[in-house]
């Protein structure tokens, strides 16, 4: 990143598009305190974060941040259920809450029938679903999707485009990675990203 | 750190992984079924030797000639009864001086010879420790010992209360049923190198896997009146017709035991025309001695149980090192989602202490078994288990456990997130 300034309002819907290597991912990584600033500020509901250290930034990313990934990093071994639940397991939910909750989730995303499955065991498109759901189980206020598109069919890629339509209706501040002009169009404020800059 | 999930996952871990988990656990519990053996040896020593202590009595010195078969060099006589009754008259407050002499000999029994029987000459001082028999009769007496009467009392052998495996091919022949065939002998008449003695008593042993004492004759034995040696009977190794085998001295406290000591040991060497050919020594430092040597023996069993548990810590390095290499997409995804690095730390923690608490569990349950199975092969068990020793042995295993795996777990904490993430799963 070369001197980038952005402000994303709340409620917004960002689409951060350019070609491969431009920096998209990494912008994302900041964004979702994965990854910290060398210089500049980075702040998060008007708090500077780019200073904190990793516990309050882990605590920050578990409350507020929801991720929504390409290669949708579900946990093989665990079932669709279990995946929903263990960011919860992390913030100090009860069992029986974490497993009602990811249920009500996993129903919200189609997929309540499935709870059980691992993810070798559903398509793409319903993994995709179960990662979303995982995304929301702590209720965050911003969704990062990094391609969430990416891996899917066209058919899959549209429910999923639908899936986080309405959750921005609902109030989410979604920011998507994509490098795909027509998922971009969805988005109601998009930004262009090349060599690390911003267009 | 959210505990309860990471001891889901590292119990699901070693599920999947079950041959990987089996070495490791393999590994532990060997070192743990060692340690807990080595422990319960140790505790049974101790509490055999508080057992025999107290029974022995607390200032106990025994007097032994310097040589067994010592001969009369210059003016001494050797040890004899002599010096039992100077010590005795020397210092009255002694609890007990109980000089023994020892001879062999073949009776006839209903003018049936018998095997060789172990005969030993007392004074009544002798029943005053060391006693665990039940009699039935009367004991030798007073009037006994002055008189040299020609009485004995037979030591009955003891039974087991578990016997072990090898003791009907060990002792296919019982000594005293030949001298007794299968008869009541309180009443009957022995006859002991010629001499007629009546049976006045006989005395039954503790169980063999029982008996407190340290060291006890567990063949055929009689005891007769002291004085009745040089003059019925021949001591072993006899020098002079009251020539005894040992004295046995309780001061009655442990206090006054090296005082006793160095008076005992003046008075015999005077006795002796300056002759130090005795040796007085503390009985309680002999069964130190004894179990110092003992300890030996358990050190190696400790050493070869740390070694084992250490070889045990490795390999759960290993297993919890290859698990972060394998693991390295998923800890980058538990801490996209959430986790704190204490958390990455408990989940590999969790496993290695659950292996390792595994491992102690099959361990104390081999060492348990080994434990149960030696107790039926050896005559005298000392071995002694409690059961928090079985909790702190599987307590120390999942911590051995945890100890090796904490700088792989502290490892994988340390990863960074972005890294992690972009790992081929």
């Amino acid at each position: 990143m070369k001197g980038v300034s952005l402000r994303i309002e709340r409620g917004e819907f960002t689409a951060i598009m350019g070609p491969s290597g431009c920096g998209k991912s990494t912008l994302l990584s900041l964004l979702g305190l994965l990854d910290r600033p060398s210089s500049g500020r980075l702040l998060l509901d008007g708090v500077d974060v780019s200073g904190m250290d990793d516990r309050e930034r882990t605590r920050l990313r578990r409350e507020k941040i929801g991720f929504v990934f390409q290669a949708y990093n579900l946990l093989p071994r665990l079932s669709a259920l279990e995946n929903v639940a263990l960011p919860m397991a992390y913030a100090g939910v009860a069992n029986a809450e974490r497993r009602e909750r990811a249920q009500l989730l996993l129903k919200r995303v189609g997929l309540a029938g499935k709870a059980d499955r691992t993810p070798l065991e559903l398509s793409g498109g319903e993994r995709q679903r179960v990662g979303i759901a995982r995304s929301l189980s702590n209720s965050p206020s911003l969704l990062l999707a990094d391609e969430p598109t990416g891996n899917l069919d066209s058919k899959s890629s549209a429910e999923i485009l639908e899936f986080l339509h309405e959750l921005h209706a609902q109030g989410l501040t979604v920011i998507l990675v994509t490098h795909d002009a027509a998922i971009g169009k969805a988005a109601s404020r998009v930004l262009r990203l090349k060599d690390g800059l911003l267009a | 750190m959210n505990l309860a999930e990471a001891l889901r996952s590292a119990a699901r871990e070693i599920l999947i992984h079950k041959v990987r988990s089996l070495l490791s656990l393999c590994a532990i519990s060997v070192g743990t079924a060692s340690l807990l053996y080595t422990l319960a040896q140790t505790r049974g020593m101790q509490n055999a030797t508080r057992r025999n202590l107290e029974l022995m009595g607390p200032g106990v010195l025994s007097i032994h000639p310097a040589q067994s078969n010592s001969r009369i060099k210059g003016q001494s006589r050797g040890l004899t009864s002599a010096d039992a009754d100077a010590i005795r008259a020397e210092m009255p407050w002694l609890y007990m001086v109980s000089p023994t002499a020892l001879g062999w000999v073949n009776p006839v029994v209903a003018g049936k010879r018998t095997g060789w029987i172990m005969v030993t000459g007392i004074t009544t001082e002798w029943r005053k420790r060391d006693w665990v028999y039940r009699l039935r009769g009367r004991f030798l007496n007073a009037t006994d010992i002055r008189d040299a009467a020609r009485v004995c009392v037979v030591i009955e052998p003891a039974g087991w209360v578990t016997k072990p495996f090898w003791y009907e091919f060990w002792s296919s022949r019982n000594g005293f049923e030949d001298l007794s065939g299968h008869r009541d002998l309180v009443g009957a008449r022995v006859n002991l190198d010629g001499h007629e003695f009546a049976v006045v008593g006989a005395m039954r042993q503790p169980p063999h896997d029982l008996d407190p004492r340290w060291n006890f004759w567990e063949g055929p034995s009689m005891l007769v009146p002291i004085s009745v040696f040089g003059r019925y009977l021949t001591a072993e190794f006899a020098a002079a017709a009251d020539s005894v085998r040992a004295i046995r001295i309780d001061t009655g406290e442990e206090r006054t035991l090296t005082e006793a000591k160095r008076r005992i040991e003046a008075l015999l060497t005077a006795r002796h025309g300056g002759e130090k050919d005795f040796e007085v020594k503390n009985v309680r430092e002999e069964i130190e001695d004894s179990i110092r040597e003992e300890n030996k023996y358990i050190a190696v069993a400790l050493a070869l149980g740390i070694v084992a548990l250490v070889s045990g810590g490795i390999g759960i390095l290993n297993v919890t090192l290859a698990a972060v290499y394998s693991r390295v997409k998923e800890i980058g995804i538990r801490r996209a989602l959430g986790a704190h690095r204490a958390d990455v730390v408990a989940l590999f923690l969790a496993e290695a202490s659950l292996l390792g608490a595994l491992g102690g569990l099959v361990g104390v349950a081999l060492g348990v078994a080994g434990i149960e199975t030696l107790a039926r092969a050896a005559d005298h068990n000392v071995a002694d288990l409690a059961w928090y020793h079985a909790f702190g042995m599987i307590l120390i295993a999942a911590t051995v456990a945890a100890a090796f795996a904490a700088y792989p777990a502290w490892r994988a904490s340390r990863l960074d997130p972005i890294d992690a993430l972009r790992e081929e799963a």
